[in-house]
């Protein structure tokens, strides 16, 4: 942190959309803290976007609304933007730019840290290969979150993705250790019902004491979202890297971060990029994703969890595009799922978690927990095309064993993927349910599983 | 049909009746044995759930209870704390406003002159300070060429704001800026004294 004040210039060339433009400006840095002050007296942050030929184009994360070329200052603070940080940040509320939103004061700092951090070294990067349970079946036994991973959510408007992420938040716990574990939770432009949603059900579960919340809501300024996951990933890696905890990271709605990137980048007149989103969207997302991972010879972790709705549920979007040639898997809610009723509604078809392999099986979860999901996969699988057949040939023409893959889809929907919002199940009821829907099939179906596992876990005839 | 053989046949029923009920109590019997055995370890296996889900209610319980105890403790302990860093604030600022203007004063008007210049990168300035520094920093701007002493006061503990002579570069080189600047690092510092660790 530095001590040093900043020039305040008050020669404004231009205000366009989130920018403004500064005029004879001599000492400025690219990415420096800006404070802009209104006629009025109104202190608002920015940072330095350009800087060349006597000029410095300021971004303001509050919006420009209100602001007039005469009358207003801006003031280069000399240093990037920092976030305070210490070990109190646990059971706060921030704003979408690390502001304190419970009333309290601000906390005090063991640390300023700059909020755009710094790459992790490849050579210094542990392969993730720890197991986290986050008490959901589906994620936790077939596409099992390890810790250090970074594993996104694909959704669409409208669905069940922001229950899923709270309920995440709330009972996400590492299994077999005694480390610490925390969750920090970035709401970028989400509605404020939704953040009350997410503040209460922390709140109310009494997680809110291991989780740090940054809630930028939808009527906050666009361009504030640019910052929230910053400062969020930020206050994650301290609790990590320094005080050792295993921290998972919770963004949501990565879309809205996108949108925020899209309205700067029209502003600067950039050359746009597909659906006008900049050309540089993979590399800007890549800096925020690639802050996940675990370090060699530190104890903790940052495990990420960005959500993003695709947008008419499209995949091929370039903003769920990009972000899975960055991430290591993704989970995808379905929109028939969603419309069944079933909660959470998550695709399996098409959700993978690259990292799974490495993060179950004897000592992480249970010997038998790669071979019973691949399984259930298999099965579940044989299940639709069966649905379809069903479809046109009706019942009476399928054949007892289809019939019963049909009785397995059904098992799998109703007992294994449908479960309570509050319902925390632990990795060995996951993993007894899975025995279940597997055993719903005759031994000679059951071509994945090793005989002693048969043995010990089948209960069919 | 003679009594005694009517006697007989009723006799014969009379057992194969007797010989059915007990054959078909003891198959109840049998059969109720089998159900409460089978229903035995039905009723073991519904004891173990509801005392799992009872158990895990409880734990989910005590995490609320405990979690919102621990987090209203620890916020009456910061509102407690800034209570007292804000008085500690108030007494330190007062004492500095009334402190005297003497010879270290002056010095510290002058390298805050200085400091101010070089940020700006001209001494062609307007410098402003309150009424009770007019003197030393009068004195002090013999050594900036070119700069001038604003007929206003601003309203500040001490120090100088210096502006560039055509109005486009301001610097608040005040006492307030500076507090304000190391605000952050002196709460750290005062909270210590309290005994807060991080």
């Amino acid at each position: 942190m530095t001590t040093e004040g900043g020039v305040q210039y008050s020669k404004i060339a231009e205000i366009k959309g989130p920018l403004v433009v500064v005029d004879d400006v001599d000492n400025a840095a690219f990415d420096e803290l800006v404070e802009v002050e209104t006629n009025e007296g109104e202190r608002r942050l920015g940072k330095v976007l350009e800087v060349g030929n006597g000029k410095a184009i300021v971004q303001v994360f509050e919006g420009t609304t209100g602001l007039s070329i005469s009358g207003t200052n801006a003031k280069f603070v000399g240093k990037v933007m920092e976030m305070p940080v210490s070990k109190e940040v646990l059971g706060r509320v921030f704003d979408g730019l690390g502001r304190p939103k419970d009333g309290l004061p601000d906390p005090i700092a063991d640390k300023f840290i700059d909020i755009n951090g710094e790459p992790m070294n490849p050579e210094q990067r542990e392969y993730p290969k720890d197991f986290i349970q986050t008490g959901v079946s589906v994620i936790d036994g077939l596409i099992t979150l390890v810790r250090g991973q970074k594993l996104p959510i694909f959704s669409g408007s409208g669905m069940s993705h922001n229950l899923l992420a709270a309920q995440i938040a709330r009972q996400a716990s590492v299994v077999g250790t005694n480390d610490d574990f925390a969750v920090v939770f970035a709401a970028i432009g989400v509605q404020y019902s939704e953040a009350e949603y997410f503040r209460k059900s922390l709140e109310e579960s009494g997680a809110l004491k291991r989780s740090v919340l940054f809630l930028n809501t939808a009527d906050d300024p666009a361009i504030e979202r640019i910052i929230t996951p910053r400062v969020a990933l930020t206050v994650a890696e301290y609790l990590a890297f320094e005080l050792g905890m295993h921290v998972l990271v919770i963004l949501t709605d990565m879309t809205n971060y996108a949108e925020a990137l899209r309205e700067i980048s029209a502003a600067r007149e950039e050359v746009p990029g597909r659906k006008g989103y900049p050309g540089y969207l993979y590399t800007d997302l890549s800096t925020l994703y690639e802050r996940a991972g675990k370090l060699n010879g530190r104890k903790g972790s940052v495990t990420q969890v960005p959500i993003l709705s695709m947008p008419s549920d499209d995949i091929t979007h370039p903003i769920p595009d990009l972000t899975g040639y960055i991430t290591e898997g993704q989970v995808v809610v379905g929109r028939d799922l969603f419309r069944q009723g079933v909660y959470p509604p998550i695709n399996i078809l098409m959700s993978l978690s690259r990292l799974m392999k490495d993060g179950i099986g004897e000592g992480s979860t249970r010997e038998d927990h790669a071979e019973v999901a691949n399984q259930v996969y298999d099965a579940y699988s044989r299940a639709q095309e069966v649905r379809a057949l069903a479809g046109i040939v009706g019942k009476a023409g399928l054949t007892e064993i289809d019939l019963k893959y049909m009785d397995v889809g059904d098992v799998f929907e109703k007992e294994f993927l449908s479960q309570a919002t509050d319902e925390n199940r632990t990795i060995d009821e996951t993993l007894a349910i899975l025995w279940k829907i597997v055993s719903k099939l005759p031994k000679n179906e059951i071509t994945k599983i090793k005989d002693k596992y048969v043995d010990q876990y089948y209960q069919g005839e | 049909m003679t009594n005694s053989s009517l006697e007989k046949t009723i006799d014969k029923i009379l057992d194969q009746t007797e010989h059915d009920i007990l054959s078909n109590l003891d198959g109840a019997v049998s059969d109720s044995h089998q159900i409460l055995d089978n229903s035995v370890t039905k009723l073991e296996d519904e004891y173990d759930k509801i005392v799992a889900d009872g158990r895990k209610e409880a734990d989910k319980l005590e995490k609320q209870i405990i979690g919102g105890s621990d987090i209203e403790a620890r916020n009456k302990q910061l509102l407690a704390l800034e209570d007292a860093v804000s008085r500690v604030f108030t007494k330190a600022l007062d004492q500095i406003s009334n402190s005297d203007r003497n010879g270290d004063y002056a010095n510290l008007i002058k390298s805050l002159l200085d400091e101010s210049t070089k940020v700006l990168g001209t001494s062609e300035v307007i410098v402003f300070t309150n009424s009770k520094d007019r003197d030393v920093v009068q004195s002090a701007l013999s050594n900036f060429a070119g700069s001038e002493l604003s007929s206003e006061t601003i309203d500040c503990i001490g120090g100088v704001k210096i502006q560039s002579k055509d109005g486009a570069m301001k610097f608040d080189n005040t006492i307030d800026a500076k507090i304000d600047r190391l605000k952050p690092l002196i709460r750290k510092e005062i909270a210590s004294k309290f005994g807060v660790k991080e």
